[in-house]
């Protein structure tokens, strides 16, 4: 057991958000290693996402355009949630809103879900009422979204960080700052690839985010620094696909990880990685940790 | 759901640089359908598994047809006897036939060949005569492979069968239409037999059914999914516009 925010683990090993449905259609995977998982990203409202083409793979890595197609709230909470609340790991559900009234309506509304464990707020997301600037571009607005969902909330709430900043430290802060009690870090890398044959982009909607194994040195700096800079735990994402990748943010400082685009390749990399785990869960301070305790003695 | 170790058991070209590969898979052998498909993972190789339609079943082996149209399909070719690929399926819904139907057209441009051998066993299974319809673009790149009671083949160049579209091939008085190719081939098929069953292909991200890479349009509003709630629609539940012709599909005829 591992406990990250307010929640308790199976494993230090999740289900990214986006990578593995409402956990309804993953047969393959070993559930007794599945830490827990993050549910799709919902809205307050339905929302049929973008036009294919969604989907463009590339060098290591693929990039995505669904545009947070889901049911919406209310019908997570009648289809999904009395099934999650049955199951032995823990279900968190991403949140995103067009607004900050809308991300503390969500809160709201999910709070004392039975089968829901806690909130992943994803401030990946464009704020529609000030100019579609992402909300997690600055220490602001990260921190207005956080603290309009922990007003409305009792439940663990966890922010997921964009990468896609200049200075990852000063959110992860006003996050923590806000009431977060856990970070996960990172969300996709802002991307895109042309068709040389149309000249178009190959994905309908121009852009994508980028995940795979291109993005893991990235996103590992990314998380190191985040866990550098608070105190509560951070959840590393981006580009794991095997237990060594999984040590690497564990080392680098977080408490736990999360795996999204590998579940594509293998529907049971989240059981293998688990699997092959061993080092024991290293604390906050890599660099202080690595040198009483050299790696080759664990 | 079943990821099998699979071993290369043996190919054959069946038309110019198109060949299919049989990989001994007993579990997937023996529970896929007609329509439904088996996604392929090669290691080492690109990093997102590869989609194909079952072609035919033979006791534990499970065959698919391909050509090289990229780096995946160039790597599948280059495989040996005994080399593995992990092969994830039965996946997607496969077709529905009925037995009060009518006779079957089996409707195919292209590597859209690939789902109709099973669907003509299934189809005769049922008791029904199935007209087996398949065009190219020239004799040479047509699958010559057929099954069912009659064959009736269409090129765009004329050098066999109906000059032109595959559908002018269609015999009349068949009840139940099975299509699959290139998306402009199906959009023209929907006009003409709105019920007709046409299996898709999509840009896949996991071929389960989690990362909602595989939309499809349908006329009802949403997108749902290819791998999951597809490949295979009614032809007429499809917003055709909405799907992109453009892609490099390699099933184009
Ligand atoms: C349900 C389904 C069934 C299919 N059945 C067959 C079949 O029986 N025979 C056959 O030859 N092909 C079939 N295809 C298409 C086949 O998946 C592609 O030809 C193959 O993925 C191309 O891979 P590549 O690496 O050679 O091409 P690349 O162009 O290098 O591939 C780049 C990326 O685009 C994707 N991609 C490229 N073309 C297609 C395509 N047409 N459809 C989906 N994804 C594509 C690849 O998977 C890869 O992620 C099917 C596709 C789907 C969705
Ligand atoms: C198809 C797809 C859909 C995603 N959807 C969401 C989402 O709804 N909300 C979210 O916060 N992150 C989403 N993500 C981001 C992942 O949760 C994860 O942060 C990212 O993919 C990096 O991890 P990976 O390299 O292991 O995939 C999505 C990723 C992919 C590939
Ligand atoms: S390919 Fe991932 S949901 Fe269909």
């Amino acid at each position: 057991m591992v406990e990250v925010g307010g929640v308790e683990l199976q494993s230090p090993v999740m289900a990214a958000s986006g990578t593995f449905g409402y956990g309804t259609d993953v047969p393959l995977c070993d559930r007794k290693a599945l830490g827990g998982m993050v549910s799709k990203g919902i809205f307050l409202n339905a929302r049929p996402g973008t036009p294919p083409p969604r989907i463009v793979e590339t060098p290591s890595g693929m990039l995505n355009a669904i545009g947070l197609q889901g049911p919406g709230v209310e019908a997570v909470i009648r289809d999904y949630a009395p099934l999650w609340a049955t199951w032995d790991f823990p279900v968190l559900v991403n949140i995103n809103g067009e607004s900050v009234d809308e991300y503390g309506e969500l809160a709201a509304r999910l709070d004392g879900v039975p089968g829901v464990a806690g909130l992943e707020v994803n401030i990946s997301c464009p704020n529609v009422r000030e100019g579609g600037l992402f909300f997690g571009n600055n220490p602001e607005s990260a921190a207005a979204v956080t603290t309009a969902v922990r007003r409305r909330t009792s439940l663990p709430l966890w922010v997921k960080l964009t990468p896609a900043v200049s200075d990852i430290s000063a959110i992860a802060r006003a996050c923590e700052e806000a009431g977060a009690d856990a970070l996960s870090a990172v969300n996709t890398f802002v991307g895109m690839s042309f068709d040389l044959g149309s000249g178009q982009p190959r994905l309908a909607f121009r852009t994508g985010g980028l995940s795979g194994p291109a993005i893991r040195p990235l996103a590992l700096y990314l998380a190191y620094q985040v866990a550098r800079a608070v105190s509560i735990p951070v959840v590393g994402i981006g580009g794991i696909a095997r237990a060594e990748d999984a040590m690497e943010f564990l080392l680098a400082g977080c408490r736990a990880v999360q795996v999204g685009t590998a579940t594509f390749v293998d529907p049971n990399a989240i059981g293998k990685i688990a699997a092959g785990i061993s080092l024991p869960l290293v604390g906050k301070d890599p660099l202080a940790q690595s040198s009483d305790r050299p790696l080759a003695s664990r | 759901m079943y990821d099998v170790e699979a071993p290369l058991a043996g190919r054959r070209e069946v038309a110019r640089g198109v060949w299919v590969l049989g990989f001994e898979a007993a579990p997937i052998a023996h529970s896929v359908r007609a329509g439904q498909f088996v996604n392929l993972l090669l290691r080492p190789g690109p990093l997102l598994r590869r989609p194909f339609s079952v072609y035919r079943v033979d006791h534990d082996v499970v065959e698919v047809v391909l050509k090289a149209v990229g780096e995946g399909t160039r790597m599948l070719l280059e495989l040996r006897p005994g080399d593995r690929v992990s092969m994830l399926g039965p996946l997607g819904t496969g077709f529905e036939l009925e037995r009060e139907g009518g006779p079957v057209a089996l409707v195919s441009g292209g590597l859209g060949v690939a789902p109709m051998p099973l669907a003509a066993r299934e189809a005769q299974a049922l008791g029904l005569t199935v007209h087996w319809v398949h065009g190219a673009r020239t004799a040479d790149e047509l699958c010559r492979e057929w099954e069912g009671d009659e064959a009736w083949w269409a090129t765009d160049d004329g050098s066999l069968g109906v000059a032109g579209s595959v559908l002018q091939a269609v015999p009349v008085g068949v009840g139940q239409v099975l299509g699959c190719g290139p998306n402009r081939m199906l959009a023209a098929l929907a006009e003409r037999w709105p019920e007709a069953q046409v299996a898709l292909e999509t840009y896949m991200g996991c071929g389960t059914g989690v990362c909602l890479g595989c939309a499809v349009p349908r006329t009802s509003g949403v997108f749902d999914r290819a791998c999951q709630e597809g490949p295979v629609y009614r032809s007429g539940s499809i917003r055709w516009r909405d799907l992109p012709t453009a892609l490099h599909y390699a099933v184009s005829a």
